[in-house]
């Protein structure tokens, strides 16, 4: 893939970014930058606000307040649009009956590139060879697949990815996040959102979360993971009375698990080591165990998360 | 250029076009001739005064315009449906342009469909008419050229409506409501109306205008052809401002 729109990328910053339906906000007060050469993990819960920040990017949907803009711009005021930012906003908006490669045949013509780059976008996701069936036969991976061409048809330095990952199988996340590495790696800037931290911890380096609308947290991925996870030791030894007796005597508090091991927070591994060592206890395990990113999440976004149910 | 040639490939590339422009030719000339079919047991001295054998071979285009509105409309709804308007919106930002291109591909299609179902519906008709020894009219003849003309921009600005329609309800079934409600049932009941009202409405809403357009022999109670596609065709362009002003002020 050529880079010549890699190398000119630039960022997304959204300021003071509002949008109220009614009186209810559905974006608000949100601040963030993406920038190029990484990506930008957009995480929220559904319904925290993501895909409406993604269209108001788009101007498809007008701020109450407050701005986004690609590289300072506004969307209507880019110059060539399709070389500068590609999107995929929903895989499932395509006509049924027009086939893959009319699609991208009609957007193609939009930017004012050539027929030859259709075919290039459908061999890319690996679609060279359902490039005359109807999009609405497609799976929805397919889908996904062909909302990726579309984004990539204009070769832009900016990417704009909501959900990109939903409907794929195994193979098709793997696909995806590398050919994101790749791309962010020609200096291109991806912004891309989810629902799901199991794929941000795979995929992102930056995080940006927001959880009603709000912003909760703007961070890389690392510094997210310290600020927010404490890290515990989780220890089982061959005789758990005995190691429960030489921790209690080391002063070292721990909670049992079901499998009898301990688990640990405060102290790290070498010390648990030397008390079981000195006590002459055989260890079966010893290891560092870290909060799941994804409890992380849960817990940051639990105060805002509208759509959790009530409490009976 | 590049969004009329992409708007142009969206609308070639669905079936719907196609099945909407073989009917809209397919009915307007069926219905053509079974509107004829029963003049041919008659003898040239029972036809009324004022019989116009142009308007008499455009009868079909009752439902042709229907279909053709319908076409306008389908160059919108979907994108709206799907959601794919939103993507259309990335490739181009500029809502106006894209609107433009699409109301101008449609009026583009629209005239060529037009202008088969008119001429196939006249020629086809005015056989039927010769073979029934009824007098029929010629191109040559006062008015029929400029009848088949107007007849032509009438259905094509029915397109151009369609196409703003579709913009302004953003789906296919209120479209198709709209249309009927104003091709068909407004033009047959507003008459009704009682006094000045019904009057209007028989002369001046922008459909019975425009229907008054493609008569070669014109009636007392007809306002003139020139002026009829005239209030027709300001009808579609205040439409079509509308519906611009509105796709570019709402959320997609």
């Amino acid at each position: 893939m050529s880079s010549a729109n890699a190398r000119s990328a630039v960022g997304i910053r959204a300021e003071k970014l509002t949008k109220r339906y009614g009186g209810k906000a559905a974006v608000d007060d949100l601040s963030f930058t993406a920038e190029p050469g990484v990506i930008t993990g957009f995480l929220g819960p559904n319904g925290a606000g993501k895909s409406t920040t993604m269209r108001m990017l788009f101007g498809l949907t007008t701020p109450t307040s407050g701005t986004i803009t690609i590289g300072g711009r506004d969307i209507a005021d880019l110059v060539d649009p399709a070389r500068t930012i590609g999107a995929l906003l929903d895989a499932r908006a395509v006509h049924p009956h027009r086939t893959a490669f009319r699609h991208l045949l009609a957007f193609a013509q939009a930017a004012g590139l050539d027929r030859r780059r259709v075919h290039e976008v459908l061999e890319l996701v690996g679609l060279a060879d359902a490039g005359d069936r109807p999009a609405g036969e497609f799976s929805l991976g397919m889908n996904q697949r062909l909302g990726i061409a579309t984004a990539l048809l204009g070769d832009p330095g900016v990417l704009v990815l909501d959900e990109p990952l939903n409907g794929l199988d195994p193979e098709g996340i793997r696909w995806i996040r590398t050919l994101m590495r790749d791309l962010a790696r020609e200096g291109r800037t991806i912004l891309f959102s989810s629902h799901l931290m199991s794929e941000m911890e795979l995929t992102a380096d930056n995080l940006i979360v927001v959880g009603q609308g709000r912003l909760i947290a703007e961070a890389s991925l690392d510094e997210f993971v310290r600020a927010n996870t404490t890290q515990a030791i989780s220890v089982r030894a061959q005789s758990p009375a005995e190691l429960a007796r030489a921790l209690g005597e080391a002063g070292v508090t721990f909670t049992t698990r079901p499998d009898a091991s301990f688990l640990i927070i405060g102290t790290d591994s070498g010390e648990v080591g030397r008390i079981a060592a000195a006590g002459g206890i055989a260890l079966d395990e010893l290891g560092r165990v870290r909060e799941s990113l994804e409890d992380v999440f849960l817990r940051l976004t639990h105060d805002v998360t509208e759509y959790e149910g009530l409490p009976a | 250029m590049n969004v009329l040639r992409s708007e142009w490939t969206k609308l070639r590339s669905v079936r719907s076009t196609w099945i909407a422009a073989l009917s809209a030719v397919a009915a307007g000339v069926a219905l053509s001739v079974l509107g004829a079919s029963d003049l041919l047991g008659t003898s040239a001295s029972d036809l009324p005064a004022g019989w116009d054998p142009t308007t008499e071979s455009l009868k079909g285009f009752l439902f042709a315009q229907l279909i053709i509105g319908m076409l306008g409309a389908l160059s919108v709804t979907p994108e709206f449906g799907t959601g794919m308007i939103g993507t259309s919106l990335v490739f181009v930002p500029s809502r106006s342009r894209l609107l433009a291109a699409k109301a101008t591909v449609v009026a583009a299609i629209g005239l060529v469909v037009s202008l088969v179902t008119t001429m196939l519906s006249f020629g086809v008709v005015q056989l039927m008419l010769k073979g029934a020894r009824l007098p029929g009219a010629g191109l040559g003849d006062a008015g029929v050229a400029r009848a088949l003309i107007s007849g032509t921009l009438y259905l094509t600005l029915v397109a151009l409506l369609g196409v703003s329609i579709g913009a302004l309800v953003r789906s296919a079934t209120s479209s198709l409501a709209l249309l009927v409600g104003a091709l068909l049932l407004v033009p047959a009941l507003g008459p009704g109306l009682p006094g000045a009202l019904g009057d209007w409405f028989g002369k001046y809403w922008p459909i019975t205008a425009g229907q008054a357009a493609y008569t070669a022999v014109p009636t007392d109670d007809m306002i003139a052809p020139g002026l009829g596609l005239f209030i027709l065709a300001v009808a579609a362009a205040a439409t079509i401002v509308a519906s611009h002003v509105r796709f570019r002020v709402r959320d997609i």
